[in-house]
């Protein structure tokens, strides 16, 4: 693989804060990337400081597979997370500024921003100014203009979660289709859209990175037996549960509570689950399902963002 | 300056559409009416107050043509200045407080040229209110008061030029250190009435100063001569230069929120 962009031991802190600590990962060229975690993971940091809106306190970006001395910024389409614009422009004038700005003549900004502004499904509103855009259609207008000058590589800061189920899954297609042309790195903190689009994964969580690696990689990787016991929710059960919480020993390797039941991560399938239902029966708690198999990439991603 | 051309078409367009374009100059224009016709109509105004003894003879003697024109020069020095720097005291802190300078900033462009391009903006919307304004006072004065002198109403009015461009100058430089637009606008203002204020105090030892911009143009409406004042004009150039300077050094160093 081929990486196109390299970071090194990335650091940014804000005061005393470290936002973002020692992060490391490099991107292959035509790869889609994933940055996943949860709020405050430092997904906004990282993507900021590789746009270069931020100065990292240490460490390096270096993107390879760039002409030597060339701006890197012309190789790179960023979407913020929130993006804001001009509100007193109309959509079509912001397309057609920002292919200027990116060294397009007046007729290929022009021509560009059409074929755009068609291809995010804002052809008819082009003309209206972007202060009568709902959330949306910023969003998707964001995402055209980062792709204004056909960038190497395209940076989204959670292109999908401020979008409603349609939107949500018109931008997914639209990027399934943009992942065949350029390299693609983007955050979100929710794991199925990672699932959907990605080659390549890192889970964030505080600062770093804890889990890294593609797909099929990660998922053999952490593959292990587990058992996920619902309950009903009355206090014998919640009791248990709550009991049970953290607890590991025998054949348990550990135990996740969540809303309403346990997830234990186990050694020998066939021994946690005598143990586990005989427990249960003595206790009484009320099981409402049990189910016996091998972790998801949802497990996976839960275990390495609790705890 | 890559980019240059295209951002100043942003704020050139900006400017229209905020109706900046119309009703900056227009300010200008009516501050300027207003002293010509104001003094032509004061003894008509005192006349119709009528609460003046029976006889007693109303002789105000009229202003001259560069005395009017030296007090339009001041309304400028002081309104102008400050609609200027109403204008402009959020022209970076906003584009960073809203997110929208970031999408700009991350393409290929001079974080040079996006300043450059808000400062050419200032200059021109300063120069064109400047100039519809002045010349209309211009037409006012000579049509009811009398005539000027005109290469001492030129040089006058270039000096005033100067000092409003100093001013926005440093409105657009605070508004690239500071968040709050207010904070800038209060700076730029504070900054150069103080400046004024301590060079009519110590005209000998300021003589350079951007202070003495307008003490100077009204010497040189009223007495025909100012002194030297290339120290002045070369200090307020530097000043405008360094303003430029360090809201890009600002904008380089510090692009998004
Ligand atoms: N400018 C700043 N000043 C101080 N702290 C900051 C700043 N920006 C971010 N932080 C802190 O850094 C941490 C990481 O923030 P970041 O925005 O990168 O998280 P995130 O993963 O993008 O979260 P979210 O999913 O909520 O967008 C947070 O604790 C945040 O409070
Ligand atoms: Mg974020």
């Amino acid at each position: 693989m081929k990486p196109l962009l390299t970071a090194e031991k990335l650091v940014k802190s804000f005061g005393g804060v470290r936002a973002v600590d020692g992060i490391s990962f490099a991107i292959g060229e035509g790869r889609c990337a994933a940055l996943l975690g949860p709020n405050g993971a430092g997904k906004t940091t990282t993507i900021r400081m590789l746009a270069g809106l931020l100065r990292p306190t240490e460490g390096r970006i270096a993107f390879t597979g760039l002409p030597e001395r060339s701006d890197i910024r012309a190789h790179i389409g960023y979407l913020p997370q929130s993006p804001s614009f001009y509100g007193w422009m109309s959509g079509r004038e912001y397309m057609m500024y920002a292919g200027r700005l990116c060294g397009l003549r007046a007729a290929d900004a022009k021509r560009t921003a059409d074929e755009l502004l068609a291809r995010v499904g804002l052809a008819g509103a082009g003309r209206r100014r972007i202060a009568t855009y709902s959330g949306g259609m910023k969003q998707r207008l964001g995402l055209a203009q980062a792709l204004v000058h056909r960038p190497k590589l395209l940076v989204l800061d959670e292109p999908v979660s401020a979008l409603d189920p349609v939107g949500r899954r018109e931008v997914l297609e639209l990027l399934k289709e943009l992942k065949r042309e350029t390299t693609i790195l983007f955050s979100t903190h929710v794991l199925p859209d990672a699932e959907e689009l990605c080659d390549d994964i890192m889970i964030v969580r505080d600062g770093r990175i804890v889990v890294q690696g593609s797909l099929p990689d990660i998922r053999e990787r952490y593959r292990e037996p587990v058992i996920t016991v619902r309950t009903e929710r009355d206090e014998a059960s919640l009791e248990w549960v709550k009991r049970r919480a953290g607890k590991a020993g025998g054949p348990v390797v550990s135990a996740l509570p969540f809303e309403d039941g346990i997830r234990f991560a186990v050694s020998d399938l066939d021994a946690a689950r005598r143990l586990l239902l005989r427990e249960m029966a003595d206790e009484g708690v009320k099981v409402a399902r049990i189910e016996a198999g091998y972790s998801t990439l949802e497990d996976v991603f839960m275990k390495a963002v609790s705890t | 300056m890559r980019g240059l051309a295209a951002m100043l078409g942003k704020e050139w367009l900006e400017l229209a559409r905020s109706w900046k374009w119309l009703w900056v100059p227009l300010v200008f224009i009516l501050l300027g009416i207003m002293q010509p016709v104001s003094y032509y109509f004061l003894p008509q105004l005192l006349d119709a107050a009528g609460n003046l003894p029976e006889g007693a003879v109303i002789s105000i003697p009229l202003p001259s043509g560069g005395e009017i024109l030296a007090g339009t020069l001041e309304q400028y020095g002081i309104f102008g200045a400050l609609i200027i720097a109403l204008s402009f005291m959020g022209a970076v802190s906003q584009e960073r407080n809203t997110g929208t300078g970031a999408l700009i900033l991350v393409k290929p462009v001079s974080p040079a040229a996006f300043v450059l391009s808000k400062w050419l903006a200032m200059a021109a919307l300063v120069a064109a209110s400047l100039a519809a304004g002045y010349a209309a006072s211009w037409y006012y004065t000579v049509v009811l008061i009398g005539p000027v002198a005109v290469g001492n109403a030129m040089a006058g009015a270039a000096l005033y030029a100067l000092w409003l461009l100093v001013v926005g100058s440093s409105a657009l430089m605070f508004s690239a250190l500071w968040k709050s637009p207010a904070a800038a606008a209060f700076s730029a203002l504070g900054t150069f009435a103080a400046l004024a204020l301590l060079t009519s105090l110590f005209p000998r030892q300021l003589a350079w100063s951007p202070g003495r911009l307008p003490a100077a143009s009204r010497e040189l409406l009223l007495e025909g001569a100012a002194g030297s004042l290339w120290p002045t004009v070369a200090v307020t150039a530097l000043c405008v230069i360094g303003s430029v300077l360090i809201a890009v050094r600002a904008v380089r160093a510090h692009p998004a929120d």
